[in-house]
C-alpha cells in the first residue's frame, strides 16, 4: 500500500511537469518521452455479491501499472517498458497472486528497444510491434484491458522502393505472459503497389503476401506434451502459415481481400489432432458525401493458432482474429459480446450511415447508423444437430441529432441473438435494447448528459434497466453516477443456470459513481462501485472479470 | 527498483519543458495510401486528435470541432488531422464513419497504432497542437463539452 501510495504521488509529482524533455540546447541532444498508467482497485467485502471469489480480497488491492521511457535523436531512438503488478487485477491471468494472496511488488521489463527509421528503411532490434496485412496468420500488440503484450523480442526491418514496393522482415521470441514463449517466430511481408508502379493517381492498387513460420521444440518434458502424444497428434516442430491479399480503392470504393492457408497445428490446448487451416476475408466500403457503406464476410476454420503449444493462457495468440460486430459503448448492450468460434465460423457485417446537415446552421444535424452482423458454424459436423447454426446475430440502428447548440440527443434500438452454446445446438437466447442518450450543454463549460436504457428478454438473466447521469464541468472536471439492475427476482429459467454460475436470483444493483479530474496529459479517475461479473473481448480475445466490489483509481499521464 | 523509479521521477521533474517533434511514422490516409505523418507539417499549425469508433468522447470532440470550425477558420488558420486508431476490425468502419459525418478534417488510419506509440498516447481521446515546425505545443487528453476550446485558444496563439 505504502509502495503505491509512493510510485502513484511520484508519478503525479511527475505529470504535472506535464511536457516532454529537451536535452541540450534547443533539443540537439534528444528528447525524453514517456507515458505512465495505473489502474488500481481497493476490493471491499460485498455480501450482496453472492458470487464471492473463492478467496477473501477484503483489504487486498489488484494494481496494474505501466511505465513507458522513449529516447529519441534524429532519426535513432531507444526506450524500454516496466510493468507493475502489485499484484495484478483480478482476472488478468498475467502477475497473479500467489497462495497467501501477499505477492510484494512485481516488476517485470516488458518491453526494450532500439531503432533506426529512415525514409527508406527501417531496423528495430527489441521489442516489435508487427501486424501482416489484417492481422490472420501474424499480429503482435499490447492491450492493457486485456493483459495482452505479444511484443516480439527479436530483430525487425523494412526496406521501402519509391513507394514501388515494400518488404518487412521480422524474428524473435514472443512475449507470453510475465516472460518469454520458447518458440520462435520468423516472418516477411511484401507489397507491391501497382498503381505507383504505372503512376496511376486516380486508381490504388497493391497485391501483398506474408509468411509466417512458427519453430518450437516438441521433445519437452511438460504435462501432458511429450513427443510421444506431438507424434499421435501429427504435429510437427514448424508452422508455416502463407497469406495473399489484393486491396484496391477507386472512385470512392475500396475493397481489400485476403486469403490464408495454415499448415497443420494444434490450434487449441485440448485439440485432438493437428489440423491444417484457412481463412478467407474480404471488405468492401463505399463512401460518397453524406453516404457511406461497409461491409466485411470472413470464413475461417482452424485458425486459432498460439505462440506457444505448451500454454493454455487466453492471451496465447499468434494471430487476430475479431469478432465482425459491433463494438457497443453502452452498457446493457454490452452484456453478451460475440466471442469468435476459431474452429469454424462463417461471419459479416454490414453498416450503412448517413448525414443531413443543416445548410443555414452547422450545429443542426441528424446522423443515421444502421448495422447488422451475423456468425453462423461453417461446417455441419460442429453442432449437435448436424446442421449448421446460427452463433450471433445482431440488428442495431442509432439515430443521433443535433437539435440546436444545447440539445443532442441519440436513441438506440439492437436485436441481438445468440447460441449459448456456441453454435453446439440449436437453442438461441434473443434480448431487445433500448437506449436514450442525452446532452444538454448549460453554457460553455457546464454540461449534462444521461443515459436510460432497457433490456427486454425472456431468455437468460431476463429484463435489465440501467441509467447514467454525468455532469460535466469542462475543461478539467467530471463526475458521474451509473446504476444497473436486473428485474428478474426468481432464477425461474432452470436451463440457465450452469451456463452463468454467478448470476445472482436476487435483485442486485450494480451501482457505480466517480470522478474524473483533466489537466492538460494527466487524467485522474476515482469511482466506487459494483461490478458485473463477464467478459472484455477484443481480437477474439475475451478477458472474464469477476464480479467485484471497490474503489478503483485510474491514472494516466505523458510527458 | 525504488530507486530506479525515484531517479524517473527526479529525471522528469528536474528538467524544464521543451518542444516535442512529430515521430516520422506512416500512416495511411483516406484513400488507402501510406503517408508520413510528417508530410502533413508545413503550411499550417495542426490540430492532430486520436480517436476511434468505441470512443464515444473521441467523436464528441471531433464533432464539437466540426460543429465549430467555419466559426474557428476566422480566428486562425489551422488543419485538424484526425487520427484513428480502431485495429483492422473497425477501420472500415471508421473511415464510413469519419466520410458521414461530414468532419471537415484530414483523416488517417494508425491501425497497427505506432503513430499512438510513438506520441506516447495512452488513452484516447488525446489531442495535439502542433506548430509549422512540425513541434507539439499543447496536448490534452480526455474531453468534456468545453475543452475544445483550449485547442482554439492554442491555435490562435501560433496565429499571432
Amino acid at each position: 500500500m505504502k509502495k503505491l501510495l509512493f510510485i502513484l504521488i511520484g508519478l503525479g509529482c511527475a505529470a504535472s511537469a506535464s511536457a516532454q524533455i529537451s536535452l541540450g540546447k534547443d533539443g540537439k541532444g534528444g528528447q525524453l518521452m514517456g507515458s505512465f498508467e495505473t489502474n488500481s482497485i481497493y476490493y471491499v467485502d460485498d455480501n450482496v455479491l453472492g458470487s464471492k471469489p473463492d478467496h477473501d480480497l477484503r483489504e487486498y488491492i489488484g494494481s496494474n501499472s505501466y511505465l513507458k521511457l522513449d529516447y529519441a535523436i534524429d532519426r535513432f531512438s531507444v526506450g524500454v517498458q516496466g510493468d507493475f503488478y502489485l499484484p495484478a487485477i483480478d482476472g488478468y491471468e498475467i502477475g497473479t497472486r500467489d497462495e497467501n494472496y501477499k505477492k510484494d511488488l512485481q516488476f517485470l521489463l516488458s518491453g526494450a528497444y532500439a531503432q533506426w527509421l529512415d525514409k527508406s528503411y527501417s531496423v528495430r532490434l527489441g521489442s516489435i510491434y508487427e501486424q501482416f496485412g489484417n492481422g490472420l496468420i501474424y499480429r503482435s500488440f499490447e492491450d492493457r484491458q486485456l493483459g495482452i503484450n505479444s511484443s516480439l523480442l527479436g530483430a525487425s526491418a523494412m526496406y521501402r522502393l519509391n513507394n514501388y514496393f515494400t518488404i518487412k522482415a521480422i524474428y524473435g521470441a514472443p512475449r507470453l505472459l510475465d516472460g518469454w514463449a520458447d518458440s520462435r517466430i520468423g516472418g516477411a511481408d511484401l507489397s507491391i503497389s501497382l498503381s505507383e508502379l504505372f503512376k496511376s493517381q486516380k486508381l490504388n492498387l497493391s497485391v501483398e503476401g506474408s509468411w509466417i513460420n512458427r519453430y518450437e521444440e516438441l521433445s519437452k518434458d511438460a504435462d501432458g506434451f511429450t513427443a510421444a502424444s506431438f507424434e499421435t497428434k501429427q504435429m510437427g516442430e514448424y508452422l508455416n502459415m502463407y497469406s495473399g491479399r489484393l486491396n484496391m480503392d477507386i472512385a470512392g470504393f475500396s475493397l481489400r481481400t485476403e486469403y490464408v492457408h495454415k499448415s497443420e497445428d494444434l490450434g487449441q490446448i485440448d485439440t485432438e489432432k493437428a489440423v491444417a487451416g484457412y481463412a478467407a476475408f474480404a471488405e468492401l466500403g463505399y463512401n460518397y458525401k453524406n453516404f457511406s457503406f461497409s461491409g466485411q464476410v470472413r470464413a475461417l476454420e482452424n485458425m486459432g493458432t498460439r505462440l506457444s503449444l505448451y500454454n493454455g493462457a487466453t492471451v496465447n495468440q499468434l494471430n487476430y482474429l475479431p469478432a465482425l460486430t459491433r463494438q457497443y459503448t453502452y452498457m446493457l448492450a454490452n452484456l453478451e459480446p460475440h466471442q469468435v468460434n476459431v474452429e469454424g465460423e462463417l461471419a459479416g457485417q454490414v453498416d450503412l450511415y448517413y448525414s443531413l446537415r443543416s445548410k443555414s446552421d452547422r450545429r443542426k444535424y441528424w446522423n443515421f447508423h444502421a448495422n447488422y452482423s451475423t456468425a453462423y458454424t461453417l461446417h455441419k459436423h460442429q453442432s449437435a444437430t448436424g446442421e449448421r447454426e446460427l452463433i450471433w446475430q445482431d440488428l442495431n440502428v442509432d439515430v443521433e441529432r443535433q437539435w440546436n447548440k444545447s440539445w443532442k440527443t441519440t436513441l438506440l434500438y439492437s436485436f441481438q441473438e445468440w447460441s449459448p452454446s456456441h453454435g453446439h445446438q440449436h437453442r438461441t437466447y434473443v434480448a431487445n435494447i433500448f437506449v436514450a442518450d442525452v446532452t444538454y450543454k448549460i453554457n460553455r463549460k457546464h454540461s449534462l448528459r444521461w443515459e436510460l436504457q432497457y433490456l427486454l428478454s425472456d431468455d437468460y438473466q431476463g429484463d435489465w434497466v440501467a441509467g447514467l447521469v454525468e455532469y460535466n464541468f469542462a475543461p478539467h472536471w467530471s463526475i458521474y453516477f451509473q446504476n444497473m439492475y436486473n428485474l428478474e427476482s426468481e432464477p425461474n429459467f432452470e436451463d440457465k443456470k450452469p451456463l452463468d454460475e454467478n448470476f445472482n436470483p436476487r435483485k442486485v444493483y450494480y451501482y457505480n459513481g466517480g470522478f474524473s479530474f483533466t489537466h492538460n496529459r494527466t487524467r485522474v479517475q476515482l469511482s466506487y462501485g459494483r461490478n458485473r461479473a463477464g467478459y472484455i473481448c477484443s481480437g477474439g480475445v475475451c478477458r472474464y472479470t469477476p464480479a467485484y466490489t471497490g474503489v478503483n483509481l485510474q491514472l494516466s499521464t505523458s510527458f | 527498483m525504488k530507486k530506479l523509479l525515484l531517479s524517473m521521477v527526479a529525471l522528469v521533474v528536474a528538467f524544464a519543458a521543451s518542444a516535442q517533434q512529430l515521430p516520422d511514422v506512416q500512416v495511411e490516409n483516406t484513400e488507402g495510401r501510406k503517408i508520413s505523418i510528417r508530410s502533413l507539417v508545413g503550411e499550417k499549425p495542426l490540430i492532430i486528435s486520436f480517436w476511434s469508433t468505441t470512443c464515444k468522447p473521441c467523436i464528441q470532440e471531433l464533432n464539437a470541432i466540426n460543429d465549430q470550425i467555419e466559426d474557428w477558420r476566422e480566428e486562425a488558420d489551422f488543419e485538424v488531422v484526425a487520427v484513428s486508431v480502431d485495429d483492422v476490425r473497425m477501420k472500415a468502419g471508421a473511415k464510413a464513419m469519419a466520410t458521414s459525418k461530414g468532419w471537415d478534417f484530414t483523416c488517417v488510419y494508425d491501425a497497427n497504432q505506432d503513430l499512438k506509440r510513438g506520441m506516447n498516447v495512452n488513452l484516447t481521446p488525446h489531442s495535439f497542437v502542433v506548430d509549422k515546425a512540425g513541434n507539439v505545443v499543447y496536448s490534452h487528453s480526455g474531453y468534456t463539452p468545453g475543452s475544445e476550446q483550449e485547442l482554439l485558444d492554442k491555435v490562435i496563439e501560433l496565429s499571432k
